[in-house]
């Protein structure tokens, strides 16, 4: 069914009435469609090992009438990875096409949002956009991949209120099975988070909570509970980012805490330097570690991002050099 | 020699006032009174409907001198900005507002529209407009 909808989504995108600019989608003909996608390659270097991924490659449809917005994702996630190790070469390939997102909102008005289906977990600021091609490091900080889940299947509602600046309240609800739960961090039957959030004039603060039911048989811990805290600051040159969260059990903390802190400086439109330092104590996968991260970005068109960074860590065994080239289209 | 730095300084002062142009941000005249912040919302695209009535924020050409202003502004962005902005948007699902040529253009589409809401110089304000917002620069 999945296939047939990019089989469909492509003829419609061959009669679009707009001229097509690279980053913006395009508009299947004069229908409420906007189709466009992302894709990703990407290569890591450590002591041991030299790895070659295809990772994301994803079509995405969307579009509004009246009240109504609506937004579909298809992904190939690792479609091809080639690993070199001591010598050895393996390849693996996924055809498997999984539904990262699908989800229809219903705007009240110019405070309250309804929204149902599957989503990125309204939390943090880098699990909003998580995709490689919109952030400024091939890799992701630990905090975002261990503490909450990333996606939820169920309800979402956002309620928005402006005064001097910009009041955000977001309450996320699962109780059912996720859709395409292996494109999950954490395979979840039941999901309950809030977020409250505040954004006035170049800074804006965040604070998320919840609860989820993790249905992972070897789980040691099924019953979790979350709470992370981000800051971030934004200028024309400088961006400075940060979150920090734990988790923790009924009995005890599962990561005590995960953080990071990560500036960015703007040389110019096309080159940008990131610095990041992270560390985090997870308990239920017993590993915790200190990483100091620089990276490159060189974006020729802001769609396109050709990005290097290397890692320091606190087990220089995993320091580890990383290079990406993406594009939104 | 005091009285005439002031009346020399003061001389600057008004001409630089009298000088200075003009501009409003216009809306349909069944749209509500909106605060700046509200205003930054729609043309972000964050606000999409305003008690019932779609919203349809309207912009001038890309590079139009009164675009460069009204997003210095109000959205307090500047272009380079808004582009990586909206193709982070385009991600989440949303499009930038509409492009007009001129602001006659713009002017005629907020008469006609319920929910439209645009920016001009205010020499070309007219009564079929409400005004939303002034500022001068």
């Amino acid at each position: 069914m999945r296939y047939i909808a990019l089989v469909f989504i492509f003829l419609l995108s061959l009669h679009a009435d707009e001229e097509y600019q690279l980053g913006k989608g395009v508009q299947a003909g004069s229908l409420p469609l906007y189709i466009g996608g992302y894709f990703s390659l990407d290569y890591k270097h450590t002591d041991d090992i030299d790895r070659y991924r295809v990772d994301d490659v994803a079509v995405m449809g969307y579009g509004n009438y009246e009240k109504f917005s609506y937004l579909a994702e298809f992904e190939f996630k690792e479609m091809y990875v080639e690993t070199h190790e001591n010598g050895v070469k393996d390849s693996t390939n996924n055809d498997k096409l999984y539904t990262e997102r699908l989800y229809l909102d219903y705007n009240f008005n110019e405070n309250y949002m309804l929204r149902a289906g599957k989503y990125n977990s309204q939390i943090g600021f880098w699990n909003l956009l998580p995709v490689n091609v919109l952030r400024e490091t091939t890799s992701n900080p630990m905090s975002t991949s261990i503490l909450f889940p990333k996606f939820t299947t169920g309800l979402g509602s956002s309620y928005i209120s402006y005064g001097e600046g910009e009041l955000k309240v977001d309450v996320m609800l699962q109780h059912n099975n996720d859709i395409s739960y292996e494109y999950n961090n954490y395979k979840i039957d039941e999901h309950y988070g809030f977020g409250v959030s505040y954004e006035r004039d170049d800074y804006t603060l965040k604070l998320n909570g919840g609860y989820f039911h993790n249905l992972d048989s070897y789980a040691v811990q099924d019953n979790l509970y979350y709470l992370l805290l981000s800051a971030k600051y934004e200028s024309h040159k400088y961006q400075i980012l940060s979150e920090i969260g734990s988790q923790k059990s009924k009995n005890d903390y599962t990561t005590d805490y995960a953080l990071y802190v990560q500036g960015l400086y703007r040389f110019n439109e096309q080159h940008i330097g990131v610095i990041r330092v992270e560390s985090y104590d997870d308990k239920v996968n017993e590993t915790d570690d200190d990483i100091l991260i620089f990276g490159y970005t060189y974006r020729p068109l802001y769609p396109i991002a050709i990005k290097s960074e290397y890692q320091f860590h606190s087990r220089s065994s995993q320091n580890q050099f990383l290079f990406s080239f993406s594009v939104l289209f | 020699m005091k009285t005439a730095i002031i009346i020399f300084l003061s001389t600057i002062m008004l001409s630089t006032i009298l000088l200075a142009d003009e501009y409003a941000v216009i809306a349909n005249h069944k749209m509500k009174d909106l605060s700046t912040t509200q205003i930054k919302a729609i043309f972000l695209k964050k606000i999409t409907v305003i008690e019932n009535i779609n919203a349809v924020p309207v912009n001038l050409g890309a590079r139009d001198p009164i675009r460069e202003k009204f997003e210095n502004k109000i959205i307090e962005m500047n272009f380079e900005r808004l582009k990586s902005y909206w193709t982070k948007e385009h991600y989440l699902g949303k499009r930038p507002p509409v492009g007009m040529q001129s602001e006659e253009s713009v002017k005629a589409f907020v008469k006609n529209v319920e929910g439209a809401i645009g920016y001009i110089n205010a020499n070309n304000l007219d009564s079929g407009v409400k005004v939303l917002y002034r500022w001068s620069e």
